[in-house]
């Protein structure tokens, strides 16, 4: 019974994130829009797009594995939100947070990313393919100052427990770790943009060209499962930030306050730069972000 | 018993007799010589036996009716015996293999066979240095003569050269011989030792051209030419009475007059043979001529025993079995090698490979070259053994040195050599001279080493103590080898699973030892299964592969070091033939066993830097080593050549990835571990918690995690999809060695957790991907693609290996990942933790070139036919997933027991894990194996329930039904996008791939091959510049002594 | 004049001998006459052994009218050393003929007897 509330309250969650997200989606993009001297789309236009998606009729497959790839992807999305703590103090929303701690989830974001990298492989598209390779490529440039931030977190706090880390920024804006710790922040927030895909980090998916990237056989529900997810993904990922960073949120608005302007940076920066090559992404990340993350753990050991 | 002086009579007069039977027809005579000498060796094997049954003073023969120093007396004692034994028993069968060339030559040539076997019993029986002097003078003069055998013109001038120098030789010696009877008033070996005739003034140069003139019949280097182009020219036949018979004798020789000597001579005698051990076998590695190399080999293994008579003082009663085991070795295998290079009859190394037409011939080559470098169990191992350990406990160590420089370089021409005729095409007009004859004394020989292998085993200290079992079920593995390959390999199965069953009550307890077992002997298993999918017989697969095993499991089970030792190397023998087996493994092999070698080598010698100032073998002695620094830093170094560590590395790739399909996983997932385990050994040695800040281990953690990102960074870029794996394995076994040289308790379940995933992940992966390969018959990964459909469960393997591999939730990876965290922030080496974190986002990359290369993408039109790989491939993989499932989600039932063993063993008291049913925690974080499964595994089921309600009206659409900017592609190859899939990434990073480690070894080999080119002109061919070098030697030599 | 008598000048010159032959083993280049080398070399050896065993004023060990078995131990050399001299010419001998028998053999075969010509075999 305990079990039942407990995933009622999680689906519930989910389905808070899942709005948040497209609502997100909606408004970034009319922002963008409004930048560059565009009407833009109209706000609740994912929404549109989703329906859309879902109803198709027609739907092709691959195969078997081109069927799971969304699968998984939508599984890791999910998971990921199933394993983080959304509000403090909050036992009722803290998910499935006790079956594992940040390194789960920092694990667990590659799961989607194989699965959907798999399924995409087996449509058979080489830009799917040509996509992929450059995600991954970029990726493992993108994990490193994070990682980096990662291990500066765990000196300063000594714990890996994401619900710690947000309990010990409690007690006012000072005690965040942007204050306490603003280098490893400052790595992390630039890993950030690359982890989000937004310019100068979006040559994977290239969006303003041809399709390519990962979803260039997808569509109909397939595409609508993949578009469900990155709704998903986008908030939970800027959860994610803002529990290390940014003092958590010990209410629902507080976490979509600041999950908005976290994801915000990533579209603010990417309004800004063209894009990289991923053979120029890769040393860029290797270049100062990198140093910043040694520099955070080299302030905390000496 | 029959006195020994009948040897001589009876040989005496059939060599006269013999002369009368010119005419009826040689047959009769060479019949009759050879059964002639059955006389001698039947005489003195049983002098020996009886002396081996019960030891009796030795016996003594008078001659001319009167008692030493006034006449010549002969002494048979259990050496003389022995000796004797020994070149009678080689004269036996080196007069069969001549019997049809004495046809051709006549009975001259047969009567100095006879003569010259005569001479060698003298020469090692009498106990007078006059009659020493002439019978060696008879001996010469019959082998010279016996050159003749071979009628070119250069048997003719090497004959002529040789005699000239042994003339001057012999010259020098009378002259020493002279002097003596001056100085002394004797003649007699006994007399003059006991009447301390060497205090005599004067009589130090006497004694010094005597001796002088020994060893320079025992072609020291570098005045041994003249020894040399006999090797090369003369029959071969002959060729091998020389480099056994002669040695022998002359050896014993040194042995008789070394008590002439003051004690400073015997550092002269080895450094004498020191040199030559090593500066021969330097200038061998040159050479291409078989029998000039094993001249060269010749010359360097007697040089070895040359300085194990110097080394006497220090071997003190482990004198003979030392000698004993060096000297049988070289005795039987290089006779045997002669003869075998008599029955090819050409002069390069790499006509050996006509030998393969002849298998058994084959392993009696693998079996000499195995014995003459010191490989168990043959009896040079235990003497090279025990002779380190002897000279290591007198604090020797630049000997020891200098001897296993000698070995190595020794093995650098001999693997080439053997590696050769294991894969080298045979060439088409080839044949071999294959007569009853020849085939019976190589056969005897090879046997023989064994029967002595028996014999070094109870001598040597320690010998006792190990554990043959396995290797006698390896010998049963050779006499069933002609089975059909299905019934060996249930042999070999249930074999390996007894041994198991065996073992398993005394390694419960020892958790850590367990997990090692396990995965070799569970290991074991699960690959053999596949080798129910060969047809055929599969000829000379079991017994090595079952040798490798045994080898592993023997460093588990090792409790000293002669066992560990041992086993290790066997286990390198084992691996070595397997890995050979490859289609194109050749240069690969080679690079495995010098690197094998040399790593084996530096443990040696971390062994005998352990041992040294302590008492017994037990492996405890490396906890209390008196020269700790050195000591584990060559352990280290030694142990990291088999764990492939970065700079050691460039034998694997190749290595593993041109082995059979079947092979690789075994060497890969398996193989690697005996480095891990050495490495566990080293460290629990180091002391436990205590050694936690000692630089070696400092350095070791910066490498392992070099290691990874470098192994995995040049797996990327690999289009071959074993060597990807091969990479993958040298990238993971840095995470191995990594996490052990944390030297923490989390540390080493990390460890342990990475031991345990690769072996079963990356076991599963090549099994999976070698019968891939062996279907598709391409290791190329952009050739294939799409072959999921043609084969789903290896693509389920593959999955199942790669998410494993990559760490990611809910596999077992992710255990090792988080264990990895936990360890790396306690101990505070976050930047090499950095580095590994960023190694394991590679992986990535090429864990998905791999299984998109391969099974998804577009199918080829050449593979649309392929089926599914073989079921014995199928069902060992499944067996591996249902273990990585377990793993997964029990994680606790394997780690639990270990980390209590790790605190409560002492190893490492502190142990910050605890467990809570299955959710691991410490004061850092948590992580519970088995919920994570449950969560995802519901919400993936439900996903997939509701993608599926939702798109339940997906069409399947053929293959080039794909949104392609209006056209429609229809080629296959142009459309699947694998071959250099990461450009980009290459461009960012691939300069940290360019293989400066490759040239840098390179570098190293072409160093020493032009080297030992350029220095072996010396031996220019011209005779007289051999008595120069001569003459040289005996001033130079002077000088050093007086 | 301690030095001139007859096991000095004897052994000094074969000892002279001796390095004779060496040298001419190593600077001749023809055949036969490194054989030739050798005999001197071989000679001179002899000579030394029987300088070793001189003792002066002493007579040749052959028992007959004029050394009695009975008092030959203080009227003789010893005997040892020319017993052992003739065993080494004998050998020296046996030597001497297969070296012969070799430079017949290479003569025949090659036509010359420049031991530089005989360099095939090397390395």
């Amino acid at each position: 019974m305990e079990l039942l509330i407990k995933i009622g309250f999680v689906l519930l969650g989910l389905f808070i994130i899942l709005n948040w997200g497209l609502i997100m989606a909606g408004i970034i993009r009319k922002i963008i829009a409004r930048v560059s001297m565009r009407r833009g789309i109209k706000i609740y236009q994912p929404y549109i797009n989703l329906i859309k998606n879902y109803s198709i009729r027609s739907q092709l497959s691959h195969g078997v594995m081109f069927y799971l790839g969304p699968v998984f992807r939508l599984s890791g999305g999910v998971g990921i939100f199933l394993f983080m703590p959304l509000i403090y103090g909050s036992e009722i929303w803290n998910n499935f947070s006790f079956t594992g701690d940040l390194i789960l989830i920092a694990y667990f974001m590659f799961f989607g990313m194989l699965g959907m990298a798999l399924g995409a492989g087996e449509g058979g598209h080489p830009y799917s393919a040509i996509g992929i390779s450059r995600g991954l490529a970029q990726f493992t440039a993108i994990e490193v100052p994070f990682t980096l931030a990662l291990l500066s977190l765990a000196i300063q706090y000594k714990t890996l427990s994401i619900s710690e880390i947000v309990a010990m920024q409690q007690g006012g804006i000072m005690h965040w770790t942007l204050f306490t710790n603003p280098v490893a922040t400052i790595a992390a927030m630039l890993s950030f943009l690359g982890a989000m895909g937004h310019s100068p980090f979006n040559v994977v998916m290239a969006p303003q060209e041809n399709p390519i990237g990962p979803p260039t056989e997808y569509h109909g529900t397939f595409l609508g499962v993949l578009q469900t997810n990155r709704a998903i993904l986008h908030v939970i990922e800027a959860v994610l930030y803002m529990n290390l960073f940014f003092g958590g949120a010990s209410s629902w608005l507080e976490l979509l306050v600041k999950s908005f302007f976290v994801y915000f940076w990533s579209v603010f920066v990417g309004m800004v730069f063209p894009r990289f090559r991923v053979d120029q992404s890769i040393p860029w990340m290797l270049k100062i972000p990198m140093v910043l993350g040694i520099l955070s753990i080299v302030l905390l050991i000496f | 018993m029959v006195n020994p002086v009948y040897i001589i009579a009876v040989l005496l007069s059939v060599s006269f007799l013999l002369g009368l039977f010119r005419k009826p027809g040689s047959d009769f005579a060479r019949l009759a010589a050879l059964i002639t000498l059955a006389f001698p060796a039947i005489v003195s094997v049983s002098w020996l036996l009886q002396f081996l049954g019960e030891p009796t003073s030795p016996f003594i023969i008078y001659t001319a009716g009167s008692v030493p120093p006034f006449s010549i007396n002969l002494k048979m004692g259990i050496e003389e015996a022995f000796l004797t034994s020994a070149v009678n028993i080689l004269g036996f069968f080196g007069f069969l293999y001549l019997y049809r060339t004495f046809k051709e030559s006549g009975v001259s040539a047969v009567v100095l066979f006879l003569v010259l076997v005569m001479g060698l019993n003298v020469v090692i029986m009498t106990r007078d240095i006059f009659n020493l002097f002439v019978f060696l003078e008879i001996t010469s003069i019959a082998l010279i003569g016996l050159i003749f055998l071979k009628k070119d013109i250069n048997a003719v001038s090497a004959g002529f050269k040789y005699l000239i120098a042994v003339s001057v030789i012999s010259t020098i010696l009378l002259l020493g011989i002279g002097f003596i009877y001056y100085f002394a008033g004797t003649l007699n070996i006994d007399d003059f030792v006991s009447k301390n005739s060497g205090a005599v003034k004067g009589m130090s140069t006497a004694v010094f051209l005597v001796i002088i003139a020994v060893l320079l019949e025992l072609k020291p280097f570098p005045a041994n030419g003249w020894g040399l182009d006999v090797y090369q020219s003369a029959h071969p036949g002959i060729s091998a009475m020389i480099s056994a018979g002669m040695a022998t004798a002359s050896l014993f020789v040194l042995y008789k007059i070394l008590p002439f000597g003051a004690v400073y001579w015997m550092q002269i005698i080895a450094a004498v043979g020191v040199i030559t051990f090593v500066g021969s076998n330097m200038l061998g590695i040159a050479q291409k001529n078989a029998n000039r190399l094993l001249g060269y080999s010749s010359i360097g293994q007697i040089g070895l025993m040359v300085g194990i008579i110097g080394f006497s003082p220090m071997l003190g009663k482990h004198l003979w079995m030392v000698f004993f085991g060096l000297f049988i070795s070289h005795f039987l295998a290089k006779a045997g090698l002669f003869w075998l290079s008599g029955m090819i009859g050409k002069e390069n190394i790499k006509s050996w490979s006509v030998l393969r037409k002849q298998p058994l011939l084959l392993i009696a080559f693998g079996v000499f070259a195995f014995a003459l470098i010191g490989f168990p169990p043959f009896p040079s191992f235990f003497g090279k053994w025990q002779l380190v350990m002897d000279l290591a406990a007198h604090g020797q160590f630049g000997w020891i040195v200098a001897i296993l420089l000698g070995s190595m370089l020794e093995g650098v021409y001999l693997f080439r050599w053997l590696g050769y005729a294991i894969k080298l095409d045979v060439e088409a007009d080839q044949k071999l001279d294959l007569g009853i004859e020849k085939l019976i004394p190589v056969g005897v020989f090879a046997l023989m080493l064994f029967g002595a292998s028996h014999f070094a085993i109870e001598n040597v200290p320690g010998g006792l103590t190990l554990n043959l079992i396995p290797v006698y079920f390896i010998l049963l593995l050779f006499v069933l080898d002609f089975l059909p390959a299905k019934i060996k390999n249930s042999i070999a199965i249930l074999g390996m699973a007894y041994y198991a069953w065996l073992l398993y009550p005394s390694l419960q307890d020892d958790t850590l030892r367990l997990v090692f077992a396990g995965i070799f002997l569970v290991g074991g298993v699960l690959t053999l299964f596949a080798g129910y999918s060969v047809k055929g017989k599969r000829a000379g697969f079991y017994p090595f592969a079952i040798m490798m095993y045994a080898g592993l499991i023997g460093l588990v089970e090792a409790k000293n070091l002669l066992q560990f030792f041992f086993a290790w190397e066997l286990m390198t023998l084992g691996s070595y033939v397997l890995i050979i087996r490859g289609k194109k493994s050749l240069v690969h092999a080679y690079n495995y066993m010098l690197f094998s070698l040399g790593g084996a080598y530096l443990i040696f010698l971390g062994m005998a830097l352990s041992v040294a100032g302590q008492h017994g073998l037990s492996l405890s002695l490396l906890n209390t080593t008196h020269f700790p620094g050195w000591a584990y830093t060559l352990l280290a170094i030694g142990f990291l050549t088999k764990t492939a560590a970065l700079g050691l590395h460039i034998w694997l790739p190749g290595a593993h990835a041109e082995a059979e399909s079947d092979v690789s996983p075994m060497v890969s997932g398996i193989l690697l571990k005996g480095g891990a385990f050495g490495l566990i050994v080293l460290f629990l040695a180091m002391g436990a918690e205590k050694a936690g800040g000692h630089p070696l281990l400092y350095a070791l953690g910066w490498l392992g995690a070099i290691t990874a990102v470098g192994g995995n960074l040049m797996a990327v870029f690999q289009e071959d999809a074993k060597r990807l794996l091969a990479y993958s394995s040298v990238g993971n076994l840095g995470y191995i060695l990594f996490a052990f040289a944390f030297m923490t308790n989390v540390g080493w379940l990390t460890g342990l957790t990475y031991s345990i995933n690769h072996f079963l992940f990356k076991t599963l992966l090549f099994l999976a991907i070698g019968g891939v390969v062996m279907r598709v018959k391409t290791h190329n990964m952009y050739e294939m693609g799409g072959l999921i459909k043609r084969m789903p469960w290896s693509f389920i393997a593959v999955l199942i290996g790669i998410i494993t591999l990559a760490g990611i939730p809910p596999l077992s990876g992710y255990a090792g990942k988080w264990l990895f965290y936990n360890a790396v922030i306690t101990k505070g080496w976050y930047f090499q933790g950095a580095m590994v974190f960023f190694s394991g986002t590679i992986a990535f990359l090429y864990c998905f070139k791999l299984i998109y290369s391969i099974f998804l993408g577009q199918e080829k039109d050449k593979f649309r036919k392929v089926k599914e790989v073989p079921v014995w491939y199928i069902l060992p993989q499944f067996i591996l997933i249902i273990g990585i499932m377990v793993f997964s989600a029990r994680p606790d039932l394997v780690l639990k027991p270990i980390g209590a063993l790790l605190s409560q063993a002492g190893y490492f008291p502190t142990d910050p894990l605890t467990w809570e049913n299955v959710t691991a925690s410490t004061n850092l974080g948590y992580w519970s194996g088995y919920k994570i499964m449950l969560v995802i595994g519901v919400m993936f089921v439900t996903l997939l329930t509701w993608l599926l309600v939702m798109s339940r009206k997906a069409q399947k659409v053929k293959q080039f039904n794909i949104v392609y900017s209006g056209e429609r592609p229809f080629t296959p190859e142009t459309t699947h996008f694998s071959h250099n899939m990461f450009a980009p990434y290459y461009k960012a990073l691939g300069f940290l791939t360019i293989p400066v480690v490759t040239s840098f070894w390179e570098g190293v080999n072409s160093t020493a091959h032009a080297f030992a080119d350029s220095f072996r002109k010396i031996y220019s061919g011209n005779g007289q510049t051999y008595i120069a070098h001569i003459l040289a030697y005996i001033i130079i030599v002077y000088l050093i002594i007086f | 004049m301690k030095y001139f008598n007859i096991e000095y000048i004897s052994m000094a010159t074969g000892l002279f001998l001796f390095l004779v032959g060496l040298w001419g083993i190593i600077s001749q280049k023809n055949i036969i006459k490194i054989i030739i080398s050798f005999s001197v070399l071989d000679t001179s050896i002899h000579l030394i052994l029987v300088s070793i065993g001189y003792i002066r004023n002493k007579t040749a060990p052959i028992i007959d009218g004029v050394v009695s078995k009975t008092d030959a131990a203080t009227k003789i050399v010893d005997p040892l050393p020319q017993a052992l001299v003739l065993t080494a010419i004998v050998i020296g001998v046996g030597v001497t003929a297969l070296m012969l028998t070799y430079a017949l053999r290479m003569y025949s075969e090659n036509k010359t007897l420049e031991i530089n010509k005989y360099k095939s075999l090397k390395w």
